[in-house]
């Protein structure tokens, strides 16, 4: 296999950066060689890439379920191992059973989704990262990653869609 | 921006109808600002702290440790030094403790509330509501402490086996309460941080020194990638679904404090309901005399428009029409029933020694109701600001009624008595006011108080539209 290559771009209109995505994939440049930044939230297929599956939700109810159990070992079992018995009343009775169920699952399933997408997201990531900061200026940054002997289509792909600062990415600290 | 002209029915339309109002420019955020503009527009003010801002942090930081001495001496002393006693066992500070965690209440309305039904208007406040929530929980959070007493006992609540064999009475409400509290205090967080990741790396972008450092730890590394993109939307939606009944519980949870005892005027089935809609009203009017005060101060005008505080007066307005509904509700029913007791309780609030502040407690709550029902009254920041102030201080002073006028009074006539506070709970008490405010300042000079990439998101999401003679803005369905 030859040696990669990589190239980004930075655009200034949404639907140039697509057009140039659609241009890329034709050349034979792999979805997964493209990657966009933008400092706003586009829609999922703007760009006309395959939208990427996430398991975020199971985490999350993975979060919840063990909540529920760790709540109802707190709420039901505990009270048998450290009894205290009050005249009338029963060891473990529903409604604070209940509640004490409810907000530890809850307190599960927020810290489980707030874990979970640092963990999907890969954070926190400290190293050197390919990036441009007019990212943050409104600009779309296009990194796409190719075999070395499509460099000059690719470069002329990105130039003839509007890319501006067409050059070899650095790594920076971010 | 669509610019296919409509059948006229033969009449031609005049192009000058066709530009857009001021108004309407200015609540799209189109006229001509780039995003760097933008960028800049929120930043500028961070950066900017003159002798004022330096005065208005002292004086807050000396009243905050002028409030740790107080607490310093009620711990060495003990809580004889505070005005509880028989048979008011709880007073300013379990008063103070409920409206906290009711001004807590307005982050998560706004933001998640809000999020899920996609009202555009709420995206430059989110992030000062869920600051609100966050700061005004850690104060809601040191009065189970400072009521203990002895709060280097307060461990003996955490359930972990010991040599003790002591384990918490989970039957217990003080410990529905703090666990939560504890809950809604890291699920609020989590959810503030969360949404602020993006805008910290803009942040990171844009400065060099401590503050690079900063935000640069604070944005974990973000790059904007589509996938980064993705997957926080996902999560702040699930945080969005999350958080809100939580948000319920909380309240609800500190109403049973007091509901299940056989208190008289506690013990009440529509306590959780009235507790929640309170909190909802008092933490609602909260952040509008807050975005009033930051908006002048940081000079956020182009951000926080006119029609922001028209949407929340009238968030604001439903809030206190339901809390009037909740408090008759739960006052013809115990009017009604006639029982000695209560009938000892209404008569004292209403003409005897309790009626000041019961009298100030209607008025402040039900007035502010009436002016907001107008919306050039609404939409002024100056009349928004003084009933905002007005509803805080009629909720503080239901707050106060509830806790300590109703334990004045009880089933046994030979065990009733009054209530003063003593200088130490009222130092106390000013340590958290002060100290909300200082967080709440210094937070808004370190952390972009506009959510910059929701903004920014929002001028995405709108293009004009021509219906007939006007253009109109139309939200794309993007989210």
């Amino acid at each position: 296999m030859s040696e990669a290559g990589r190239l980004l771009a930075v655009f200034r209109e949404s639907t140039a950066t697509a057009d140039a995505i659609d241009a890329l994939h034709e050349t034979g440049v792999q979805d997964d060689q493209i990657v966009v930044m933008t400092g706003v939230p586009y829609p999922e297929r703007a760009f006309g890439r395959h939208v990427e599956w996430l398991r975020l939700p199971h985490i999350v109810l993975a979060g919840a379920a063990g909540g529920l159990i760790f709540g109802l070992f707190l709420a039901v079992i505990t009270p048998h191992l450290y009894r205290l018995d009050i005249g009338g009343h029963p060891t473990v009775s529903f409604a604070p059973a209940a509640i004490i169920t409810f907000v530890f699952t809850m307190m599960a399933t927020i810290i489980s989704t707030f874990l979970g997408v640092l963990w999907e997201m890969n954070f926190p990531e400290f190293g050197t990262k390919f990036y441009h900061r007019l990212v943050t200026d409104g600009y779309l940054a296009v990194l796409v990653e190719f075999e070395a002997p499509l460099e000059n289509r690719v470069r002329l792909i990105l130039e003839t869609h509007g890319g501006e600062h067409i050059e070899r990415p650095e790594r920076q600290t971010l | 921006m669509s610019d296919q002209p409509e059948p006229s029915g033969g009449k031609p339309t005049p192009p000058e109808s066709l530009e857009p109002s001021e108004q309407v420019r200015g609540r799209l955020l189109l006229d001509q600002r780039t995003d760097r503009e933008i960028d800049e527009a929120v930043l500028r003010p961070m950066f900017e702290t003159g002798p004022r801002f330096w005065i208005l942090v002292g004086i807050l930081g000396a009243i905050v440790a002028w409030g740790i001495y107080a607490w310093i001496y009620q711990i060495y002393w003990g809580m004889g030094v505070a005005g509880i006693n028989r048979p008011v066992y709880w007073g300013l500070y379990i008063a103070t403790f409920v409206f906290w965690v009711g001004i807590s209440h307005a982050g998560t309305m706004i933001s998640a509330v809000l999020r899920l039904l996609k009202a555009d208007w709420r995206r430059p406040i989110t992030r000062g509501a869920e600051a609100m929530t966050s700061f005004a929980l850690m104060m809601a959070g040191l009065y189970p402490l400072i009521h203990l007493g002895r709060v280097w006992k307060f461990y003996w609540m955490i359930p972990y086996p010991n040599n003790r064999f002591m384990w918490p009475n989970f039957q217990s409400p003080l410990m529905w309460d703090m666990v939560a509290i504890f809950t809604y205090l890291i699920g609020s967080t989590l959810y503030l941080y969360l949404a602020l990741i993006p805008d910290m790396a803009m942040a990171r972008d844009h400065t060099d020194g401590w503050r690079y450092k900063l935000y640069r730890g604070m944005a974990l590394g973000w790059r904007g990638t589509q996938g980064e993109w993705h997957k926080l939307h996902r999560a702040l939606s699930i945080f969005s679904v999350v958080i809100i009944p939580v948000f319920l519980s909380v309240h609800s949870i500190v109403s049973w404090d007091f509901a299940v005892t056989i208190q008289p005027r506690w013990h009440s089935t529509i306590f959780a309901p009235y507790f929640v809609i309170g909190a909802v009203y008092s933490g609602l009017a909260a952040l509008a005399a807050i975005l009033v005060i930051v908006r002048r101060t940081m000079r956020l005008q182009e951000f926080l428009r006119s029609e922001h505080f028209d949407a929340l007066g009238k968030l604001v307005m439903v809030a206190g029409m339901g809390w009037i509904y909740f408090w008759f509700s739960g006052f013809i029913v115990e009017w009604y029933g006639n029982d000695p007791v209560i009938r000892e309780l209404i008569h004292e609030e209403i003409s005897g020694g309790l009626a000041p502040f019961f009298w100030l407690q209607m008025t402040a709550n039900v007035l502010p109701v009436l002016f907001l029902a107008f919306r050039r009254i609404r939409t002024n920041p100056a009349f928004l600001l003084a009933l905002a102030l007005l509803i805080n201080v009629g909720m503080y002073t239901e707050r106060a009624l509830i806790v300590f006028g109703n334990l004045e009074r009880n089933y046994l006539p030979f065990n009733w008595g009054t209530y003063r506070p003593t200088w130490v709970e009222v130092s106390v008490i000013a340590m958290t006011f002060a100290g909300f405010i200082l967080l709440y300042t210094l937070f808004s000079r370190i952390v972009p108080y506009v959510p910059v990439w929701e903004i920014k998101e929002g001028r995405l999401r709108y293009s004009l539209r021509r219906i007939g003679r006007l253009l109109v803005p139309t939200a794309a369905e993007i989210e």
